[in-house]
């Protein structure tokens, strides 16, 4: 699995990977039911502490994105459990504050950043980026 | 095994009048990769020293593999890798030689993993010490505490002289080390994008005490730069978590250790004012904190 993180970077090592894996599984790039190399092998080949693969791995388990099963691995899930409405808003609230701030000073308008977004949820997750709540 | 692999409580240690460890605690979790951070003459190379067992604190008490270092049996030695600041191995002794001595001195020496080293790290092992470049030496010294697999290896600087791409296979190592299982790792550096790179668990020595000593990822979520514009009035004094503060053209910018990640915007919201989040490194994390 080809990932590009930044230790140098003020965003947290586990972060950076946890985002990146975050938006494989959301898009599709790796599929329900598929297996994710092992906390060994991905931090092996990352070259990075394998705690800090660890700790991505059980966040997505606790976001119910992966799911580890005993003697066999980790894969994702099947059917994406989810967490409360607020606490998913929550989750995303400082990456939508930051886009704000970004659009304020590009001169963008609300509907042009919204046009921007649906875009990008027609590329990452086509199938249901009309109707979902 | 013992969930604490490195326990210093207490811990006082000067030279002549100077102090240098002035009370310090420091836990070290067995399994974990630590960086050992502080400026020159902070008291790290002392409190290596200390935990190999070459010195003794003048009050405190130090536990490395729940043992004294100071009382280490030669056995208990066989546990403990420590690599010194400035290593000094006999110069006219071939390496080849230099190696199959040191292994005599230790049962559990892994030939397997010393000629693995050799040829990761390209030491040229029939020349003599003296011959070898600086960065060599360093990784010679580097197979000589790793290669009796000990289960707590302590480095003193072990990346200085190092060019990129022997620290690199250096850092790989050290990470090979830690995924075999209960191994610990100590090691003090200058070089912070090495910490970030292999760390879990970071520590920063100043003014003889630990300063921080955290996660680095809790470090970079909580220690944050963070500029207040706006004020209705004059920029208000700093707050007490702030490591740094500086007021010009009405703005603020201290760098806070946030005890929840609402801070800022309680501050501002205290203050009548506007705020930025600023992410930062941990050498900016660094400089802030050893700076003050």
């Amino acid at each position: 699995m080809f990932i590009a993180l930044h230790p140098s970077s003020g965003v947290p090592l586990y972060l950076q990977l946890l985002n990146q894996l975050k938006e494989r599984i959301a898009s599709g790039q790796v599929k329900p039911g598929e297996q994710l190399p092992s906390v060994r092998e991905l931090s092996a080949d990352l070259k990075i502490n394998p705690l800090t693969v660890a700790k991505v791995y059980q966040i997505l388990e606790r976001e119910g994105l992966v799911e580890t099963r005993r003697g066999m691995g980790t894969f994702v899930a099947q059917k994406v459990e989810t967490l409360p409405v607020a606490a998913r808003r929550q989750a995303l609230d400082p990456a939508v504050r930051q886009l704000v701030a970004e659009a304020i000073h590009l001169r963008l308008s609300e509907a042009e950043v919204v046009e921007l977004i649906a875009r990008h949820f027609q590329q990452l997750h086509p199938r249901n980026s009309s109707n979902q709540p | 095994m013992n969930d604490t692999a490195i326990s210093i409580r207490d811990v006082t240690r000067s030279y002549g009048k100077t102090p240098v460890l002035d009370r310090l605690d420091l836990t070290v979790k067995a399994g974990s990769i630590y960086g050992f951070l502080g400026r020159n003459g902070s008291g790290k190379t002392t409190t290596i020293k200390l935990l190999a067992g070459l010195g003794r604190p003048e009050s405190g008490e130090i536990a490395v593999l729940g043992r004294d270092p100071w009382a280490f049996t030669a056995e208990d030695r066989q546990g403990v890798g420590y690599l010194s600041e400035k290593q000094n191995l006999p110069p006219l002794m071939k390496v080849r030689s230099l190696l199959a001595f040191c292994s005599r001195l230790y049962p559990q020496w892994d030939r397997e993993l010393c000629e693995g080293l050799i040829s990761r790290f390209q030491v040229p092992v029939n020349k003599r010490v003296s011959a070898l470049s600086m960065g060599n030496q360093r990784l010679v010294g580097i197979i000589l505490a790793l290669a009796p697999r000990p289960a707590v290896v302590l480095l003193d600087e072990p990346a200085a002289n190092l060019d990129p791409v022997a620290r690199r296979e250096f850092l790989d190592e050290v990470l090979d080390l830690i995924r075999e299982g209960e191994r610990t790792v100590f090691f003090s550096t200058h070089i912070l994008s090495d910490v970030e790179r292999v760390a879990d668990e970071v520590g920063i020595l100043a003014q003889g005490k630990l300063r921080v000593s955290e996660s680095l990822d809790s470090l970079k979520e909580t220690v944050k730069r963070v500029r207040f514009y706006g004020f209705p009035g004059n920029a208000p004094e700093p707050p007490p978590q702030a490591f740094g503060w500086r007021v010009r053209n009405g703005e603020a910018l201290g760098t806070l250790k946030l005890a929840h990640p609402g801070e800022p915007a309680a501050l501002a919201a205290a203050w009548k004012c506007q705020y930025e989040i600023i992410d930062l490194s941990l050498e900016d994390i660094f400089v802030d904190i050893a700076r003050n």
